[in-house]
């Protein structure tokens, strides 16, 4: 790596002041898990490098009046192994798990896997199903955002120069809410999705009430499929009509084709899982 | 920058520019050559050590992030004259050819036992998921850690 120089600020403040001070050589690292390997192959450059790793605000995963609060640099292994994930939200567990290897889910973090922002993020799905909000702090402070228009495009977000992103946040509204996570990647270990999926539902009166459809790897950007789910919205579910909305969401995604798979297998994908994550949601919710 | 990492028990320190890996700390400054230089992108996990009990890619790692941390590296579990009981069981599946994926492959399966003392073979599989042996083959390597765990579990019922 070319050399840069290193601080690891204690607190949010203090990150943003040092990333505003040095300017757009700065680059905040978290877990390191992409940022390091970008440096290394001299795709990005950095003067200096702001390590968030010491900063305890952004470590923890906890209940607040909002909801469930994850901090920034909490890691996919502290993800998986949190009671209170197990309890509110159970889907970010699934699909923590299926992220990297044990080495790199002890490294990587959450917000890093929202920074880097690949189309492929596995913990995007089931953050988009949930409505997941996001924290972002600059220098004029604090500002809060739709996760979805977090997402701006592949590896871009709407993070601006010098800012970072602080928490993430399951409104209470979320917690508890049945969602299902499934991901088809090419071996079970160290895979990119070809195709990830997220559901989350709930029955009202034995109607679908609220549903949410998030697709990953299928265009630039983690996506909502909205008009599948205004199709189910009010309606009693039934296979033909899952059959029918997981139609309507391959429609809704723009597949590319690349050497992990051709656009069409990924359409298939796509049908295939958007009815899995809606059937298992709504068994969830019916139980 | 001056950097203390409390390495296998001691506290180690050494002068190294902010760019230094965890790994290159690790094997230039403090003589350690256990953890390997596979890949260098966090995928071969050659370089797995420890960080307080958790196991990390060391080329992933600033060494400016381990300070103050505690790391465990191959160096630390047996040597030549004596082996750990871990590294024995190893030995005697011959789970290795070459050699170059064990030091990893032995601390990730090590992680593993700490946290999970009676793994299934499918556990073992995914704890070792981010170690790749390119010669071997991986039988011989989960033999090894589900008969560590059987004589572990044999050994803590005697007790």
């Amino acid at each position: 790596m070319r050399p840069f120089e290193y601080l690891a600020p204690s607190s949010v403040e203090a990150a943003v002041a040092a990333l505003a001070e040095h300017g757009p050589g700065a680059r905040a690292l978290a877990g390191g898990t992409d940022l390091l390997v970008d440096l290394k192959h001299d795709s990005v450059s950095a003067g200096l490098l702001v390590d968030l790793t010491r900063i305890a605000e952004c470590k923890v995963i906890e209940e607040t009046p909002d909801g469930l609060r994850f901090g920034s640099l909490v890691t996919h292994t502290q993800i998986m192994e949190s009671d209170l994930v197990r309890r509110h939200a159970p889907a970010m567990i699934d699909a923590a798990r299926t992220i990297g290897a044990v080495q790199t889910r002890n490294l990587g973090t959450l917000g890093g896997n929202l920074v880097t922002c690949v189309p492929s993020l596995d913990s995007g799905p089931v953050l988009l199903a949930l409505d997941a909000e996001v924290t972002i702090a600059g220098t004029g402070g604090r500002r809060r955002m739709p996760l979805g228009e977090f997402f701006v495009g592949p590896r871009k977000t709407a993070l601006q120069a010098g800012e970072v992103l602080v928490d993430i946040v399951l409104p209470r509204d979320s917690l508890g809410k049945p969602c299902s996570f499934r991901k088809f990647g090419l071996r079970k270990g160290q895979a990119l999705a070809l195709v990830n999926a997220a559901a989350a539902t709930r029955l009202d009166g034995g109607k679908i009430a609220g549903v949410r459809i998030a697709l990953g790897a299928v265009a630039p950007t983690v996506i909502r499929a909205t008009r599948a789910e205004a199709a189910l919205d009010g309606r009693s579910p039934d296979p033909t009509l899952i059959a029918e909305a997981a139609d309507i969401a391959a429609t809704e995604a723009k597949p590319i084709d690349d050497f992990r798979a051709s656009a069409d297998y990924r359409l298939e994908l796509i049908r295939t899982l958007t009815r899995r994550v809606l059937n298992e949601a709504i068994e969830t919710a019916t139980s | 920058m001056e950097i203390t990492i409390r390495v296998n028990g001691q506290e180690r320190t050494a002068s190294v520019p902010p760019e230094t890996t965890l790994l290159t700390m690790l094997r230039a400054n403090l003589g350690l050559t256990g953890a390997k230089l596979g890949c260098d992108v966090g995928d071969c996990g050659a370089c797995s050590v420890l960080v307080d009990g958790e196991p990390v890619n060391a080329c992933l790692m600033l060494a400016a992030q381990a300070a103050g941390r505690d790391v465990l590296t191959i160096e630390g579990l047996g040597d030549f004259q004596e082996l750990s009981p871990l590294q024995e069981m190893f030995e005697l599946f011959s789970s290795f050819q070459c050699g170059f994926c064990a030091p990893g492959m032995i601390i990730s399966a090590k992680a593993l036992l700490d946290k999970t003392p009676n793994p299934t073979a499918a556990e073992v599989r995914e704890a070792l998921s981010g170690n790749l042996c390119r010669c071997t083959g991986y039988t011989k390597i989960i033999d090894a850690v589900m008969e560590m765990a059987s004589r572990g579990a044999a050994e803590s019922e005697r007790a």
